[in-house]
């Protein structure tokens, strides 16, 4: 099946309609699920993206980026006050796989895994600044942050450190992720798809 | 005669986009102001989808492809919050209807009468009635959530009619009901005035107790309206609808009236019996 | 998690505690100005002093599970760091003590520390706002400060999507339990281990989030006539608003001049 790209002038668009106004809950919704099934099932990926990246690729980069701001808002203020400062990173989330989304580079399997990898360095960019600020360069995840000790114990430079530390990370949590929303999308109804695409 | 006593479907046919066959194909019906209208058919004939188009949701905030015209007392759709404000609403997935952000029944009773823009003391006394009347004035503190499918239902059905709609479409409101539940929902539903009543249900028997008119949908089209008394009394068979269970007890007793038809509710059996004794 | 009672029901109105005058703009100002405030100096005593002031605020108010679960995902964070500032930090010269050993350094180890009492500062200072607000009440203050009620539901609706959300998960899940799963061990099968549960949960979610547009739609929330629902009047909101915004301003501003003398 293939996904056919919306028209560009319309990606944009920043009207929020009432189907967006309730996708962006559950997107927000559905990033909590999956982070709890990842914890749950102890993977070495986080997976809160996901819902972030359903809603850029049904709504558009807009409705991705409001969902990803408010989940870490939410998060923030419910469970870890930290993830607030994240919001960041998870709105350039959403806004790179709606725009990548709508050119058509979520169309193949193939395609998927580069969106994966700029989505990836996307976020380590944005987050990087942020570990260093906070956490002194540190991700929280044990097995990055040993990198990031080896590397800095060699003399590397904090924020190399820190982005290596964190795009490992990034880069096997997208791919994850992106492959997650790409499967999962081509299995929503067509009624759906377009439901939340249509611009009313 | 007057249009704007009377909600008139002409030459209807809708189709959702990415499917083939149309959902509805050339329905032609009319009913009167104050009428209480059944619509039965089994499954994917076109229930659900008639009642989408009369409330609206076709094509105002799902889009398909729709021919034909329709209008509620001389109101077209495109006067979208005219056409919106006469109408009260249930469809199916009833959960899916609460504004999941009210805090108690009451709060959710008030969404719509807020919406319209009513005084408070108004929508006080509006809620208590319609909570009496739905029999929900126990949990109007309940948090919504905590509802069983039942009185969720229920729920729905009084947010519908808080706002005194002029055409009430119900969408099968009882799917989710108890017996008791469902036999006090039709006794309410029996003594409605003033309202114009389109409501799909499989509850035949209840159906026939309060309908003036019944409307059997199948695959698409609307194969035959009338009394229930003449629809049942000429039901197909590929149509898959069972007749009510008086009729079908007059049937095997062969007791009929004095038009040669069966009697599809009880005060046509007690007809029927007085007759024969 | 979500479903704190706090979060999910309104207080019920019977005696106003003194956290409950206060609007909750304020106290999501007061978190920033905190935060800025442990941002300015990384001065340890100035840190001590701010989470001195979050504690009490936390322990007049009210304590609960929420703040707790909150420190406990951070506390671990800050014991990491404490290690790997303490042995590698760049700027570490003068050592502390040695384990094993190992040596950990001042430099590091007061870095780290300063690092992890501005994470305590602003975990203390959120918790004040998580355990004395409740979500009704957001909802209904926001909309009363002239936010539309599309922007309010996004916002406070996903605090009712969770509960939800998290029962139907279980359901799903104990469902798959119940067809019986193999364990699984790589990554890739870990993730297809996932799909059952996330596809279903996702259409479902999805569904719900369709039907409440169409029904929200046909109930008219967009109606211009809508009245505001008036909730409980605040104490001092408005000097409070202008004294804390000024506030975080004075402290940007004086934190970007120190940065420009500094260079």
């Amino acid at each position: 099946m293939k996904t056919e790209p919306i028209h560009r002038t319309s990606m944009w668009k920043f009207k929020l309609s009432a189907a967006t106004m309730t996708l962006i809950p559950a997107a927000v919704g559905i990033n909590y699920v999956a982070k709890a099934l990842a914890e749950g099932l102890k993977l070495p990926v986080w997976l809160g993206s996901l819902g972030t990246f359903l809603a850029s690729m049904l709504a558009g980069p807009v409705a991705g980026a409001i969902s990803g701001f408010i989940n870490n808002v939410i998060y923030g203020l419910t469970l870890s006050p930290i993830s607030t400062v994240y919001a960041i990173t998870s709105i350039g989330i959403g806004i790179a796989v709606g725009v990548l989304h709508a050119n058509g580079w979520f169309s193949s399997a193939r395609r998927v895994f580069v969106s994966a990898i700029i989505i990836a360095i996307v976020s380590a960019v944005i987050s990087t600044p942020l570990n260093v600020i906070f956490w002194g360069g540190q991700t929280g995840i044990a097995w990055g942050d040993s990198l990031f000790a080896v590397m800095v114990a060699n003399h590397a430079p904090v924020w190399l450190a820190s982005f290596t530390d964190e795009f490992v990370l990034d880069i096997l949590d997208k791919v994850c992720v992106a492959y997650l929303a790409f499967f999962i999308y081509r299995q929503l109804p067509q009624r759906m798809v377009h439901f939340f695409r249509d611009d009313k | 005669m007057d249009e704007d006593k009377r909600i008139v479907v002409d030459n209807l046919t809708s189709r959702y986009p990415g499917t083939t066959q149309p959902q509805l194909r050339g329905i032609n019906a009319e009913v009167q102001a104050g009428q209480v209208v059944g619509i039965i058919g089994n499954s994917h004939s076109g229930k659900s989808t008639l009642c989408r188009v009369l409330a609206g949701v076709i094509s105002k905030i799902v889009s398909a492809e729709v021919e034909g015209q329709w209008r509620l007392f001389g109101r077209r759709v495109d006067d979208w919050p005219a056409y919106n404000a006469m109408t009260g609403v249930v469809l199916q997935n009833p959960a899916g209807q609460l504004s999941g952000l009210s805090d108690t029944v009451a709060d959710e009773i008030a969404f719509d009468l807020i919406n319209q823009g009513l005084a408070e003391n108004l929508i006080q006394k509006r809620i208590e009635k319609v909570a009496a009347q739905m029999g929900l004035s126990a949990q109007l503190h309940l948090h919504p959530e905590s509802l069983s499918g039942g009185q969720i239902q229920r729920l729905a059905i009084a947010t519908a009619i808080a706002t005194h709609p002029t055409v009430l479409i119900l969408d099968d409101p009882t799917s989710e009901m108890d017996p008791l539940g469902r036999r006090q929902f039709f006794h309410w539903l029996a003594g409605v005035k003033d309202t114009t009543v389109l409501i799909v249900t499989s509850e035949i028997d209840d159906l026939c107790e309060i309908a003036d008119s019944v409307w059997v949908m199948h695959d698409g089209q609307l194969v035959s309206k009338g009394t229930p008394g003449d629809v049942f009394n000429h039901l197909a068979t590929d149509w898959q609808i069972p007749a009510p269970t008086i009729t079908q007890l007059a049937q095997k007793m062969n007791w009929r009236m004095a038009d040669g038809q069966y009697p599809v509710n009880a005060a046509e059996l007690k007809e029927v019996r007085y007759a024969h004794n | 998690m979500m479903t704190d009672q706090t979060l999910i029901s309104g207080t019920p109105q019977v005696k106003r505690k003194w956290y409950q005058v206060i609007d909750p703009i304020t106290k999501l100002l007061f978190i920033l100005d905190m935060t800025l405030l442990s941002f300015a100096s990384p001065n340890l005593l100035l840190q001590v002093g701010l989470i001195l002031v979050a504690t009490l605020l936390l322990l007049f108010s009210k304590l609960n599970s929420t703040t707790f679960k909150a420190l406990g995902f951070s506390l671990f964070l800050i014991v990491t760091m404490l290690i790997i500032q303490g042995l590698f930090y760049s700027h570490n010269q003068t050592v502390l003590f040695s384990v094993l050993g190992i040596s950990f350094y001042k430099e590091g180890l007061i870095y780290a520390t300063m690092l992890g009492c501005r994470v305590l500062v602003i975990i203390l200072t959120s918790g004040f706002f998580m355990v004395t607000t409740s979500i009704s009440e957001n909802a209904a203050y926001l909309e009363q400060s002239g936010l539309s009620y599309k922007t309010v539901y996004v916002l406070m609706s996903v605090c009712y999507i969770l509960p939800e959300m998290m029962r139907n998960m279980r359901k799903i899940q104990q469902a798959q339990k119940v067809r019986g799963t193999n364990p699984q061990k790589t990554l890739i099968q870990k993730l297809k281990s996932v799909l059952p549960v996330l596809i279903p949960l996702v259409i479902k979610t999805l569904d719900q989030s369709m039907a409440r547009s169409i029904s929200l739609q046909l109930r008219g929330f967009d109606n211009p006539n809508r009245t505001v629902k008036t909730s409980q009047q605040y104490h001092l909101s408005r000097m409070l608003h202008i004294s804390l915004t000024g506030l975080a301003i004075l402290l940007i501003g004086w934190k970007i001049w120190t940065k420009i003398n500094g260079l």
